[in-house]
């Protein structure tokens, strides 16, 4: 008789994984051990004896990362393996290869695609909704974010993890060889680019606190015009193009965290020196009173 | 700050910080979001309001600020609470830019603090891994929650809420020595707003290095950019218009790829 696990120890994986998939990380296994404890409602179902179930689990506590959230598919696939496993058609070989063939592919498309395209988005779109809503009413962004995003995460990845358990790795290989992925992947890029974009411009602002203030004298009239702006920094660089200040200094940014590896606490550092040196322009210029 | 507001906060700082009871969905990627913090912490200190016009900015600039593990910068459920919870605190009399810069600063305290839990944190974890080691030896299946969510949890609770309640209650034990708005000199408070203003870009410029993986893209960012500064778009319709695009762009792939198989 075949062994086929129940959908209540698939359920049980599923939520060991989604709600303690972080609780233990360190840089030893990373994930290793909520792996472990994510399978072990599939180990006890799959396996009779205690010393199959000490093996089972000792090779699901080892070195195991992804990014958690698109990575359940990883415990569907594995829980599709062990189930074979039981019934003599898999090996533990395979299975720890193949999870740590995993780590790769589900850690860069959760990162890229889920973490660092959908959060920003869905966030921009409900800071939208603050920004329009009266200041009254500017939780409402807030609450639509802590509701909308664990909601759709969560059955995403629910779908993901029996997709992996159903189709297995061949189901997964096969879907990534479609090229949709990709697309997708460029479409929501091409997405959080233009949104970005327009955040940028809303939200970033550096000035150069600088201008020249002189009494003019007026010859059509005659009269002498009192505190009359003749030159002023930042009007004259929006003319020539709107923002370019706060532009150039995302790209800046973008430069030295990307291109030089900056960390973000020197990043922060510089900006700091930065603000508190136009600050200082704008007082000994007489800008700030 | 009352005792409650203090242990309120703290306990969520510890529910968004990365890896809590709650998981990572619920916690780190939704409640330790700024704009999620700022809410919650406006709810607790009963100014809503305030909160979220502190929350808004604080988002745009730890926007980049996403991926769990080794790379954290700052621990970014730290830095938000205590951001906003800071901001309301000292900057009663304030005006806006100026609470704002405050928030930015406060936050900057809390991460560092946050920054240093997650490390012992990391560390402290990985005796587990002997205790895990042990009960998968003895196939005890019943046992594996214990190594990760008892004792993961326990060593989690401890970096994150008692820090926290401690940098909580010297605040508030500092900020009730006078009046901070008005100590605060004049050029201070002009150099955080300024630095708030430049700090949103820091989260953009990080944000950019996810998104951007070919030259031509950075075309793509620019246009985002002039909606907004030529055409007047808020950010909303951008988003609206943005999705459309999107949307066209991938069927636009999809058919030119069968086209070409």
């Amino acid at each position: 008789m075949s062994k086929k696990l129940s959908k209540k120890a698939l359920d049980k994986v599923f939520w060991n994984w989604f709600f303690w998939n972080g609780c233990s990380q360190q840089a030893e296994s990373m994930l290793g051990m909520a792996f472990g404890q994510s399978m072990a409602p599939a180990i006890e179902e799959l396996y009779d004896t205690k010393e199959e179930k000490a093996e089972a689990m000792q090779r699901h506590i080892t070195l195991f990362n992804t990014e958690a959230q698109v990575g359940s598919i990883c415990n569907g696939i594995v829980c599709g393996m062990e189930e074979a496993n039981a019934n003599n058609q898999c090996t533990p070989e395979v299975i720890s290869s193949v999870k740590v063939a995993l780590i790769g592919p589900t850690s860069a498309i959760g990162d890229s695609l889920w973490v660092a395209t959908i959060i920003p988005i869905l966030l921009t779109i409900c800071l939208s909704i603050s920004q329009g809503a009266s200041t009254s009413m500017a939780w409402i962004g807030a609450f639509l974010y802590l509701l909308t995003y664990p909601v759709l995460t969560c059955l995403l990845s629910r779908k993901l993890f029996y997709f992996g358990y159903k189709s297995g790795l061949e189901g997964m290989s096969k879907f990534m060889a479609t090229g949709k992925m990709d697309i997708l992947t460029n479409s929501m890029n091409f997405l959080g680019l233009l949104v970005v974009g327009a955040l940028t411009a809303a939200f970033v602002t550096c000035s150069i606190p600088f201008q020249i203030v002189k009494d003019v004298f007026d010859a059509t009239t005659g009269e002498i015009l009192t505190d009359q702006v003749i030159f002023n920094a930042d009007t004259m660089l929006d003319s020539i193009f709107p923002k370019l200040l706060p532009l150039l200094l995302v790209l800046c940014v973008y430069y030295l965290y990307a291109k030089k590896k900056w960390s973000p606490m020197k990043l922060m550092g510089v900006i700091l020196v930065l603000a508190a040196g136009l600050t200082a322009i704008g007082y000994l210029t007489g800008f700030y009173v | 700050m009352s005792v409650i507001q203090i242990i309120a906060i703290a306990f969520f700082i510890y529910l968004g910080s990365i890896g809590s009871i709650v998981g990572n969905t619920i916690g780190w990627y939704a409640l330790g979001r700024p704009l999620v913090a700022s809410f919650i912490v406006g709810l607790i200190m009963g100014d809503v309001q305030t909160a979220m016009v502190i929350g808004v900015p604080l988002q745009i600039m730890y926007m980049g600020n996403v991926t769990p593990g080794g790379a954290v910068a700052w621990d970014l459920s730290y830095a938000t609470y205590i951001g906003t919870a800071g901001a309301l605190v000292f900057g009663k009399g304030m005006d806006m830019t100026q609470i704002i810069g405050l928030a930015v600063v406060f936050a900057g305290i809390g991460g560092l603090i946050g920054q240093i839990m997650w490390n012992v944190s990391y560390a402290l974890n990985l005796p587990l891994n002997r205790i895990a080691d042990k009960y998968a030896r003895q196939g005890d299946t019943k046992k594996m929650y214990i190594p990760n969510v008892v004792y993961g949890q326990l060593i989690g609770f401890v970096c994150r809420f008692i820090p926290a309640v401690l940098l909580l209650s010297s605040m508030t034990a500092v900020s009730s020595q006078g009046d901070f708005a008005s100590m605060i000199p004049g050029w201070v408070t002009t150099m955080l707003s300024t630095f708030g203003g430049m700090m949103a870009a820091l989260g953009m410029g990080i944000i950019l290095s996810f998104l951007l993986k070919k030259k031509w893209q950075i075309c793509v960012y620019l246009l985002g950019f002039v909606m907004v500064t030529y055409l007047n778009l808020n950010t909303m319709a951008v988003a609206v218009i943005a999705t459309l695009l999107a949307v066209v762009y991938y069927v636009f792939q999809i058919e030119q790829k069968e086209v070409q198989a």
